[in-house]
């Protein structure tokens, strides 16, 4: 980590997504992963298995709690019950850090399951930021809110997404957890530049990346974490680290799921693909110092 | 947030629509066509994908993300109706209960409720029940964990205070009254053969979690009875005498206390009682 203001989300290294599937390999093996994520929703239950599983993993690697319900951009009110749940959960297995996504994920009380861009507008900055501030009185502590891939945008959007993040995440106090996959999805389904969103978001607040992998349909890509990280993700992933440091990275894989080390193998390859972006900027900065000394004399 | 608020709720109304965007447009385009105006004033479209493109791919993931929950979650339903009347069922079904908790787990919940009320029925008349036994399945996978009453907490029940004991169902137990052995068509499935509806055959059912691992076993008219009570909150000499009101004289107190034998071994007791909040 670069900056103070980093210094609350630890350098976990490389995990990945903590599914069902794996749930037996992991307890029975205690594989070396740096760390795992979990979705908060499907341990917000009243007991049995799951609540168990969790505790078990947690008591041998660093957990990041990453909910799919927070819903903060929603136009409903914030759901007190959820947020009370998920501090439950929090108090419980003491998460390295909560994350969620900017996004709205239902209104009038009804909810689609799925993660819907907001405008890119100043209303929707205003709302956000409000709520992520409760939010993060309830929670106690920070919160890290990631980019999500779209596939529509709305007449009222007044900048680009990633001046809204930036912003959302400026005034709100918060962190960004930044999809390195959802930038790629977002940029095509929209016709933008993925590294000039990487170039748009300023570097302390940026805390986590997400890996996943995605479906072509031809017209536009779907975020659909079915597949290994696609080539062209890695090398965004690869100009990420060299902008924003190596960051604690996370590998998403929720559909036809791999065998675990299938999964574990591509965060190896985050690691080692973070550590070759890395000593690519030390190059360029040892290559640089000369000059500047030159400079100075 | 008057702009935000307009704004997502013409989208859930787009997404969730059962026929899907396009012909929920159409048929808005014959009363007037205001969907589409204010489609048009929200969100933005291009050569590559217009409007309605763009949100059905929204509309799409929403059917197919609970659909495919819902078929992990009512495997065996799935398996009797087959697909296109599954398919049928959901698109029904969140018509009538469009999902309203933070977690997908709950967005099947009151399927057996409208599965009593709808025409696949007629086809598959144990779908009912068999959805309602998935459920209770689903339901003690993650409930409540609490401490289980064991026959050594009651060893030390003096004979005079045994009327008085209420027990407490352990929060995974459910109960099942089912006009058809559901149970057996489920292992059917699991096993391989082909789903087919069962005769008609009163079955009550008991499904309850142990050591985290999901049982279930039919119980006897007698038994379900004796637990109804006991789920009602019940004195001991009252769930006897439900019991006993099925059964010979006299026979009531050895048939619960077999009975009750054999919750404690399998767990379905909770170690409170009204005994001052803990049996033992």
């Amino acid at each position: 980590m670069s900056s103070a203001a980093r210094a609350e989300f630890a350098a976990l290294g490389y995990g990945v997504g903590l599914r069902p599937p794996h749930y037996g390999h992991v307890l029975e093996t205690r594989p070396a992963v740096d760390w795992f994520e979990v979705i908060s929703e499907n341990f917000l239950v009243a007991g049995g298995r799951p609540l168990q599983v969790l505790s078990r993993v947690r008591a041998d690697y660093p957990l990041v709690l990453h909910g799919v319900s927070l819903s903060i951009g929603s136009a409903d009110p914030l759901a007190v019950d959820y947020l009370q749940n998920l501090r439950g959960l929090a108090e419980r297995i003491e998460p390295a850090w909560i994350s969620d996504h900017l996004c709205w994920t239902g209104v009038g009380g009804h909810t689609v399951h799925d993660l819907l861009p907001l405008p890119y507008s100043e209303e929707a900055i205003a709302h956000v930021v409000e709520r992520v501030g409760r939010v993060q009185d309830v929670l106690g502590r920070r919160i890290a809110l990631e980019n999500v891939s779209s596939y529509l945008t709305y007449c009222d959007s007044a900048m680009p997404e990633w001046e809204f993040l930036a912003a959302v995440a400026a005034r709100a106090d918060c962190r960004i957890l930044l999809d390195i996959n959802n930038i790629f999805v977002s940029a095509f389904n929209h016709g933008f530049d993925a590294e000039s969103y990487l170039a748009g978001i300023p570097v302390e607040p940026v805390v986590q990346f997400h890996l996943a992998g995605h479906s072509d349909h031809g017209a536009y890509l779907l975020d659909t974490h079915d597949h290994p990280v696609r080539d062209e993700v890695w090398s965004l992933y690869a100009a990420a680290v060299q902008r924003f440091g190596a960051l604690p990275t996370l590998i998403e894989w929720d559909d036809r799921i791999p065998d675990f080390d299938s999964l574990h193998a591509e965060a190896r390859r985050a690691a080692l693909v973070a550590s070759e972006a890395q000593h690519h900027v030390d190059a360029e900065r040892r290559a640089a110092a000369p000059l500047a000394a030159d400079r100075g004399a | 947030m008057s702009t935000l608020n307009d704004a997502q709720r013409l989208l859930w109304q787009l997404i969730a629509a059962p026929e899907g965007v396009a012909a929920t447009l159409a048929g808005d385009a014959d009363r007037g066509g205001t969907l589409r105006a204010a489609l048009t004033r929200t969100v933005r479209g291009d050569e590559r994908l217009d409007t309605v493109a763009r949100l059905d791919i929204y509309a799409n993931m929403y059917f197919f993300r609970v659909l495919d929950v819902l078929k992990e979650h009512y495997a065996a339903t799935h398996a009797l109706l087959g697909d296109v009347a599954f398919h049928n069922l959901i698109t029904d079904y969140l018509l009538c209960h469009p999902p309203t908790h933070f977690s997908i787990r709950e967005a099947g919940r009151h399927l057996p409720e409208l599965l009593v009320e709808h025409e696949v029925l007629a086809t598959h008349p144990c779908a009912a029940d068999l959805a309602s036994f998935e459920r209770a399945l689903n339901d003690a996978f993650d409930a409540a964990d609490a401490p289980v009453l064991t026959p050594a907490a009651l060893a030390g029940v003096s004979a005079d205070a045994w009327p008085s004991l209420r027990f407490t169902l352990h929060p995974s137990v459910r109960l099942l009254d089912c006009g058809w052995p559901v149970q057996v068509v489920r292992a059917g499935i699991e096993g391989g053969e082909a789903a087919a509806d069962p005769e008609p055959e009163p079955t009550r059912l008991c499904v309850w979690r142990q050591d985290l691992v999901v049982f279930h076993r039919p119980v006897d008219w007698v038994e379900f009875t004796a637990l109804l009570a006991v789920q009602r909150g019940e004195r001991f000499d009252a769930v006897c005498a439900a019991a006993g009101e099925l059964l010979p004289d006299g026979e009531a107190p050895q048939r619960v206390a077999v009975a009750l034998a054999g919750w404690l071994s399998s767990g379905w007791l909770a170690e409170r009682d009204a005994l001052g909040g803990r049996a033992a």
